[in-house]
């Protein structure tokens, strides 16, 4: 059953179409469309069947040999039928007939808080002058852990590739990231279904389990995850990585543990997890070993020990109390804290999670500031933010508001070849991402999309430079609230952040500096 | 924060030992990092025995390999991440004993606290006393043996192993059970959701014979009732109208 019903008009032009022409002579549509949008009759003619189950993946037109299928979204139901849009109504017409609530891929989508209300703000005369971004340098590295382990770790650009966990993910997938973070010299984290092997070597790009092939410099850094579920977890597992990362939740489902449906438990990632081949992943929603504030401070105690105190312990957390939660992760003893807000995306989770719970990603960056401000620890357990980051310039943003980093994980996806069709809890993805099946997963050439992916973190990495030194820094860590201004009241109100033509904080921010990060 | 400048000379001790020579520690005034780098550290023909631990929370976290006998009591986490070590307890322990354990043999004499062996893979955890609440919460593939009674949610969405159980068990026995095995020698409040009886099996009775003679139980197998899991697709499937909770079933 697909996310979502109805959202897409598939065109078939027939004065392009082979098929319609020539019947038989041409089904391509037929064969590459997952979800039997298109038929194929006796006669050799090809129609478009059910066009109610198309998502949007656009699989049949890229195939297609004479570009002659077209899939757009349905009108603006938003304007003419709101709330009860079409979708609205199949979704209904779903739990009626089955008792179900719907699962879905992705995040929230619709309109919420966002970068989008904030702009950059140049400097001019009245500002140290403006770098030239062509000639001059920009620092973008970040460090964690520099006063807390042996081995810290050490990032080109305040980028990463966010916990995305085999089993969501297909191998070929998995081992792209860990190529892409090589080539680009940020980290790349396992998520919470356990250890592909193949990434140990990737990471440091190798090519070889021997480590005598290395094609990708300068090699990356590998976080593996400890979560609810502990899948495939063992002391080797958190000995493996490069800095250990105790999920306490995400952005797609806080308040809920991982989702990996049975269809997607294959015998490989059954083998990793160490469960029964089709059995549901589904992580507990809490720790089991952690009752209250002072368990977690042993539990991060005890992974220190485990690892010899030779990497850092970070955290992530979904979008709930910021505020808060920042406090009890630093008394825990993070060194990193990563907030996944409510845009984060995921393989699987109930819809009215995915849409309706958590806090907007913008929305949390100034109470976590604040929170690490007061603990004196801003910028030395650093913050990494998530949830919907799609460029360079969302980046900039949540940076200049005090992260230290942002982290990509849809974007990511998208970087890979994916179209943003929310089926991947089905595990039918085109693309082989998000797919298990041999045959959807051929799509997916692990080297190339590691190469994509190192594409779109240069690329991102060049424009946070870019506004990096027009606004007249040399390195992020100079970045501050000053650089920015919000573009509605809704956003000032939300961020403290000065307010367009008003060039100034709103009255209830005023006073209130200390809490802002101001450079 | 803890920081690599925190451990004081004074805490690594530099033992000299001939083969075979017997290992003591006593942690007394050694903080969890000195203790733990002394039982990886040290390779003895025989146990390390150490003593006055029982404040250390993460005690033999992920030793791979010798054998501790612990003279007392011990804290929580004790042989958290266990991979192959013997860990024995001639006292009681804490909370959470032998988290995540992936392989090995953990043996308690007197009692276990909250959540014992929670996300164990493999190994054997022998509690000789009473176990508490959440014992094997997510066993995925270890053996748990509790001579004595245990709480209540035991066995909470396991997915594969044994749990037996020689006295009673709470409520919510094996709630959510997925895969595996529980077996009670006494009684139990409630079963937990999808869970039914099934009958003992001569392998069954064989198999418990085997273990408590191997740990010392002293426990008549033929007198044990067996627990399984009634789908192993709770969750996301749809129930048949034929299809009742076991919840009902209480006994």
């Amino acid at each position: 059953m697909p996310p979502v019903n109805g959202t897409f008009c598939v065109t078939v032009m027939k004065d392009r179409c082979i098929n319609a022409k020539m019947p038989g002579k041409c089904a391509t549509c037929v064969e590459v469309c997952p979800y039997d949008v298109y038929a194929l009759d006796e006669r050799g003619h090809v129609r478009v069947q059910n066009y109610n189950a198309c998502v949007g993946c656009r699989i049949c037109a890229e195939f297609c040999p004479e570009d002659a299928i077209r899939i757009n979204p349905a009108e603006s139901e938003f304007v003419v039928r709101s709330p009860w849009t079409f979708p609205q109504v199949e979704e209904i017409h779903q739990k009626a007939q089955s008792g179900q609530y719907a699962l879905r891929g992705f995040g929230a989508m619709g309109f919420v808080p966002s970068f989008d209300n904030v702009t950059v703000v140049p400097s001019q005369i009245a500002s140290p002058a403006p770098r030239d971004k062509y000639r001059e340098e920009c620092d973008m590295s970040v460090v964690i852990g520099e006063d807390s382990c042996e081995q810290p770790i050490y990032l080109k650009y305040p980028l990463f590739f966010a916990a995305m966990s085999f089993g969501a993910l297909s191998r070929e997938a998995r081992m792209a990231l860990a190529i892409g973070a090589a080539q680009t010299g940020i980290m790349s984290n396992t998520g919470e279904g356990g250890l592909l092997k193949d990434e140990t070597w990737l990471i440091d790009g190798y090519e070889n389990e021997a480590r005598t092939l290395r094609r990708w410099q300068p090699g990356g850094s590998l976080i593996v995850q400890w979560s609810t579920g502990r899948w495939g977890v063992s002391a080797g597992y958190v000995r493996a990585g490069d800095g250990v990362e105790i999920k306490i939740g995400q952005g797609a489902k806080p308040g809920m543990g991982g989702h990996l449906l049975g269809a997607k438990v294959t015998p490989e990632i059954a083998a990793v997890r160490g469960i029964p081949v089709g059995s549901d992943a589904l992580s507990p929603c809490r720790y089991y070993d952690v009752q209250n504030p002072d368990d977690m401070k042993h539990m991060v105690g005890l992974l220190r020990d485990v690892t010899e105190y030779q990497v850092p312990i970070l955290f992530k957390l979904g979008p709930s109390r910021p505020y808060e939660d920042v406090k009890a992760c630093v008394e825990a003893g993070a060194d990193a804290i990563s907030i996944d807000g409510l845009v984060g995306g995921t393989g699987a989770s109930p819809a009215v999670v995915t849409q309706g719970v958590g806090i907007p990603t913008l929305a949390l960056i100034p109470p976590a500031v604040r929170a690490l401000k007061e603990m004196g620890v801003h910028h030395k357990v650093k913050l990494f933010i998530l949830g919907g980051m799609r460029s360079g310039l969302d980046a900039f943003k949540a940076i200049a508001l005090g992260a230290d980093g942002v982290g990509f994980g849809a974007a990511a996806e998208i970087a890979m070849g994916c179209r943003a069709c929310m089926a991947c809890h089905t595990g039918r993805c085109p693309y082989g991402i998000t797919s298990q099946d041999p045959e959807l997963r051929a799509r997916l050439e692990p080297v190339e999309a590691g190469r994509r992916l190192a594409n779109f973190v240069e690329a991102t990495a060049e424009e946070i430079k870019i506004l990096t030194m027009l606004s007249g820094h040399a390195s992020v860590s100079e970045l501050g609230e000053e650089d920015l201004r919000a573009m509605d009241v809704n956003t000032a109100a939300i961020t403290g952040l000065k307010l367009v033509g008003y060039e100034r904080r709103l009255p209830w921010w005023a006073g209130r500096e200390d809490e802002l990060n101001v450079a | 924060m803890a920081s690599v400048t925190d451990v004081r000379r004074q805490d690594v001790l530099t033992v000299g030992r001939e083969p075979g020579e017997r290992v003591e520690i006593a942690g007394t005034g050694l903080g969890l990092r000195a203790v733990n780098a002394q039982l990886r550290g040290t390779s003895p023909n025989g146990p390390i025995r150490i003593r006055d631990v029982a404040g250390l929370s993460g005690l033999a976290a992920g030793l791979e390999q010798g054998e501790l006998l612990v003279d007392g009591h011990a804290g929580d986490y004790l042989a958290a991440l266990n991979d192959g070590a013997t860990v024995r307890v001639l006292g009681d322990v804490g909370r959470y004993l032998a988290d995540n354990m992936t392989r090995g043999t953990v043996m308690v004499a007197g009692n276990a606290g909250y959540g014992a062996a929670p996300y164990c893979y493999g190994g054997c955890v022998v509690i000789d006393g009473d176990a508490g609440d959440f014992t094997a919460v997510m066993n995925k593939g270890a053996t748990v043996i509790v001579g004595g009674d245990a709480g209540d949610d035991v066995a909470t969405y396991m997915l594969a192993g044994e749990v037996i159980i020689a006295g009673d068990a709470g409520e919510n026995l094996g709630n959510y059970l997925i895969r595996g095995n529980i077996y009670v020698g006494g009684e139990w409040k409630s079963l937990g959701h999808n869970t039914k009886l099934e009958a003992m099996t001569p392998d069954d009775v064989s198999k418990l014979e085997r273990l408590f003679k191997e740990y010392g139980i002293d426990a008549e197998p033929s007198g044990f009732r067996k627990v399984g899991p009634l789908s192993v697709k709770p969750f996301y499937k749809s129930k048949s109208p034929a299809e009742a909770d076991s919840q009902s079933r209480r006994t």
